[in-house]
């Protein structure tokens, strides 16, 4: 529902944490991994314009050294989705969006192969399901009856009928040459052409799929590489590899993940490029080294460039005695009731970083924990246990934790939404003890590792018009710190309101409401309190709606609920009630994009907020900044309502600087409004002639492809939600608005 | 002609029967096929959709299941397969991340090997929902027992189960972790799940409206049983 603005990169790569998992896999300890190479693939999308989405089911890709090799030939090596999606036998689809990587590419994965000359690549895409276009609203006004709507699932077919698309390259270097104990890169240029629009109402889209490798546009990648001194023990049952991570600034999401192999890592990893500075943007990662029994290393390393390399070596200690942190993680306030899907990252200094005793790394951490780096990461199961099993051959990253000298302790962080998060020291223990932690500053009395996070509650109602009888309206309830987009709870089941569920509030006049009660921290919030907002969750003509139909209710500057008074007790309660101008109701899709202006000078650090009444509901990179025609866009899929849209800037990395933090995007004062008319209705006695039945101003009208109108004077109603009258939306409308410097 | 005929049969039948063994391989419902003894004297069960909620690994979220029956609510981590035994469709499953991060949360409806609905985000607490069998319009009223099992082990290897209350088994053939939530069960329920050889050990847990009733941790085979 919410974009948060983290960074551009860690945005576009929607499979990372994976990949460390399958690097891992693929380069374990087999004697093939000594005489194979590594492959990394991404994409790098070329979408149709004025689309939202635009969606391939991706289930794997292979190369061929011979460019005429049949299906059957024994001779591809395959580069399977990783094994957060897929597994064996393969059975699911990494969904990738061609609009979010046109600017950096999507990693895919990496795999590893025979060194050989590659001359020939395929994606094979789902062939019962190859892909979903969702345009935006159409930009001229349907005519009634229409069905050409915007804003939801379209499927698509190949013009081709057949689900592979290929490239080749019999050039000598051929497509990619990966070398024995090298990784190369494979990056492919995917675009989607539109060869006919839907004719039917749900029909598909017909299109046309190519591939290009190399990229035409700048292909905006940077290099990391670096050695690793000492003697790693081998990879066996029991101990991870030894390997690097790179992660997104200041957090534990991997990007990229390269074994160490003879001493050396290879990492190849989106950079933001664009107009911005003397080589681009730049793009801030950390690196993380761990496994192979050696002890942590972490780096916090200057922007990464297109094109310009970085460099960073490693001076770990090794043969470690590798020891496990295991516990649980239960809710404080509500007895035996674990957390489940608790976060616990153990963090160190970056190896540059002098401590100064009588600090400790554990302590530094504790105290500055934004400029420390993630080296473990565990999650808790449904019984509030962490960390998850893993394998024989690849063990839980907690269950390999190397042994510090002197009993000397880690920091670790435990987070949870809705819940307060805090700081323990761990120390971990050989054998199946479990390692003990302590929340004590001086680092005594150390425990085992159980814990038990605090929690407050805000307790209230939303107006709302009810569903008709048979009908469900699914509202979900979302809680940010005041003033932000950063979330921090939601509700763990959304609400479910029926025709005869709903409540009454009291007015006067008296309203249909409905009541929620909201887990939120209640120590590390900013100080204003939340933000609420309330969205809900729709079916169109009854599959699946990407985008909502009601409108969304706001509620700004909810106080905090105060922490427990003692451990235990935790009745701390928050009443928010939405007034009932912010009344849940059915009003229809809409859309607000960039045009051809978009966003003045944007570069790849700009993003647009979307606002309602001063609460941030979402938000969106601009994209197409960095190609060879770029227009600066951005696009929305809204309910038709009054918002108003900001720029959200983060700011230039400094060329060469080595951040103490992440940096912090920043909102632009400037505001603008824009107003989404509502669509005219369906089975209506008198349906709606015009988008602009409502007031607001005219959509644009441009030439648009959109699907073909087909007057369709039965279609039946609820399309994404239903009026009490029995009508619904119609053909939702488009609005056009750049936002100026 | 009458050749082509033979060879037409011999090809059916070939087909017909690599049919049925795939059948059995992917999640579906016969306890006829390495079941038998102590356990599976059940008739079969009808074929099993199985949601599966992917992604970048350990991407907490909060979901709601649904078929036309009973509905239940579940929190965490990417992967996760959920399976209803005696699932009564058409079900509905909706998702929502709980962390504000980029990491993907994809979920995808799977009927033997093919993926019949997904939908994806990666937007901070990103909501997805898709339907398997038709439309749910409505969300069912919370399961009434409750009865779940959750199975932990390697998420990188495949088990076999066989899962049944006293009238019908399931067979399930999928990778940890695995949710199995049964609908209505008719009297007791037990399962025995089968790893391979380089499976180490399953961490089972049965809970009964919420509460758990029983714990196995065994490998590579274990079975639980409701008390």
């Amino acid at each position: 529902m919410k974009d948060l603005f983290v960074h551009r990169t860690a945005r576009g790569l929607t499979v990372p944490f994976v990949i460390v998992i399958c690097v891992l896999l693929a380069a374990v300890g087999s004697a093939r991994a000594t005489s194979t190479a590594q492959v990394e693939v991404g994409f790098v999308g070329v979408p149709p314009p004025n689309f939202q989405n635009v969606l391939l089911n991706v289930q794997s890709v292979r190369i061929n050294r011979n460019t005429d090799a049949g299906p059957a030939n024994g001779a591809w090596e395959t580069i399977p989705v990783p094994p957060g999606i897929g597994d064996v036998p393969q059975n699911a689809d990494l969904q990738i969006d061609l609009n979010t990587s046109q600017d950096e590419p999507q990693l895919f994965n990496t795999a590893s192969v025979r060194p050989d000359t590659y001359t020939i690549a395929e994606i094979q895409l789902d062939p019962n399901n190859p892909g979903t276009l969702i345009p935006d609203c159409p930009r001229i006004p349907q005519p009634v009856g229409s069905t050409a709507d915007g804003c939801i699932n379209y499927p698509f077919q190949l013009a081709l009928n057949t689900n592979v698309i290929t490239v080749t390259n019999t050039n000598p270097g051929g497509l990619i040459a990966p070398k024995k104990g090298t990784l190369a890169q494979l990056f492919l240029q995917v675009s989607l052409m539109i060869n006919q629009a839907p004719t039917t109402p749900g029909g598909p889209y017909t299109v046309t799929v190519t591939m290009q490798s190399p990229p035409t546009n700048p292909l905006q990648l940077g290099t990391i590489t670096g050695s690793v001194s000492g003697s790693a023990t081998a990879a066996t049952r029991g101990i991870r590899q030894l390997a690097v991570t790179a992660e997104a600034i200041g957090t534990n999401t991997p990007i990229a993940t390269a074994p160490v192999q003879n001493g050396k890592f290879n990492l190849a990893l989106p950079a933001a490029g664009g107009p911005t500075g003397i080589y681009g943007f730049g793009t801030l990662y950390d690196l993380a080294l761990a496994g192979g029994g050696d002890t942590y290393g972490a780096a916090r390393l200057p922007p990464l460039y297109p094109g310009q390399p970085l460099s960073q070596n490693f001076a770990p200690k090794g043969s470690q005695t590798l020891g496990n942190i295991t516990g649980t993680v239960n809710d404080n306030c509500v007895a035996t009731k674990p957390i489940v899907g608790a976060t616990l990252q153990l963090l160190i200094p970056p190896d540059s970083v002098t401590i100064t005793p009588p600090a400790t790394p554990a302590t530094f951490c504790i105290e500055f924990p934004e400029q420390c780096v993630a080296v473990a990461t565990a999650n808790t199961d449904n019984a509030g246990d962490f960390p998850l099993p893993g394998t024989l051959t690849i063990p839980a990253e907690f269950e390999n934790v190397p042994v510090l000298p002197k009993k000397a302790s880690y920091a670790m962080e435990i987070t949870a939404p809705g819940y307060d998060s805090f700081f323990v020291q761990a120390i971990p223990s050989a054998g199946n003890k479990g390692g003990t932690c302590t929340t004590s500053p001086a680092g005594t009395a150390f425990t085992t590792c159980e814990f038990a996070l605090n929690t407050g509650y805000i307790s209230g109602t939303i107006p709302i018009t009810p569903p008709n009888p048979g009908q469900t309206t699914l509202v979900q309830v979302f809680a940010e710190d005041h003033g932000t987009n950063n979330i921090e709870s939601s509700l763990p089941m959304p609400l479910v309101v029926t025709n005869s569920n709903v409540g009454t509030c009291p007015g006067p006049p008296s309203y249909s409401c409905v009541s929620f009660t909201l887990n939120v921290p209640t120590s590390d919030t900013v100080p204003q309190g939340f933000d609420l907002f309330a969205t809900t969750i729709d079916l169109y003509q009854g599959v699946s709606d990407p985008f909502q139909g009601h409108t969304t209710a706001v509620l700004a500057d909810v106080a905090a609920p105060p922490p427990p008074s003692a451990p235990g007790i935790c009745s701390t309660t928050t009443t928010a009630n939405f007034p009932l101008d912010q009344n849940i109701d059915c009003v229809g899709h809409g859309s607000v994009i960039g045009g051809p202006s978009g966003v003045a000078n944007a570069d790849l650090g700009t993003s647009v907020v979307l606002s309602k009444d001063n609460v941030q509901i979402t938000n969106t990179a601009v994209q197409n900044v960095t190609t060879d025609n770029p227009n600066n866009s951005y696009a929305f899929c809204v309910p038709a309502d009054t918002y108003q849209l900001q720029r959200l800037q983060l700011p230039v990395p400094a060329y060469s600087v080595v951040p103490s933090s992440s940096p912090t995007p920043v909102l632009d004062t400037n505001t603008v409004t824009v107003t989404i008319p509502p669509p005219p209705l369906f089975n209506t006695p008198k349906p709606t002639p015009s988008a602009t039945a409502t007031g607001g101003p005219t959509p644009t009208a441009t030439l648009t492809p959109t699907p073909v109108a087909t007057p369709t004077p039965n279609v039946k109603c609820p399309t994404t939600c239903t009026n009490p009258d029995g009508s619904c939306p119609g053909i939702c409308n488009n609005v056009i608005q750049t936002i100026p410097d | 002609m009458a050749g082509r005929a033979m060879r037409c049969l011999v090809r059916t039948l070939s087909m017909s029967a690599l049919g049925a063994a795939l059948a059995v391989s992917v999640a579906a419902c016969n306890n006829q096929t390495g079941f038998s003894g102590s356990v599976g004297n059940t008739p079969n069960g009808p074929a099993l959709a199985s949601y599966e909620i992917l992604g970048t690994l350990g991407t907490p979220f909060t979901a709601t299941v649904s078929d036309a029956q009973s509905s239940w609510t579940l929190q965490g981590n990417v992967p996760l397969s959920v399976i209803i035994c005696n699932n009564v469709l058409p079900a509905r499953i909706i998702a929502t991340k709980t962390t504000s991060n980029s990491n993907l949360l994809s979920l995808e409806a799977i009927l033997g090997a093919i993926v019949i609905d997904l939908q994806s985000t990666s937007a901070p607490f990103g909501t997805v929902s898709v339907q398997a069998g038709g439309t749910l319009n409505s969300i069912s009223a919370p399961a009434f027992p409750d009865l779940r099992i959750f199975a932990a082990g390697p998420a990188d290897q495949r088990y076999s189960a066989l899962v049944e209350d006293i009238t019908t088994g399931f067979v399930i053939n999928s990778r940890a972790p695995t949710l199995i939530l049964f609908d209505s069960p008719d009297g007791k329920v037990d399962a025995t799940f089968f790893g391979n050889s380089q499976f180490p050990t399953f961490t089972l847990n049965m809970t009964l409206n919420g509460a758990v009733v029983a714990t196995v941790v065994h490998g590579p085979d274990a079975t639980i049983r409701e008390p």
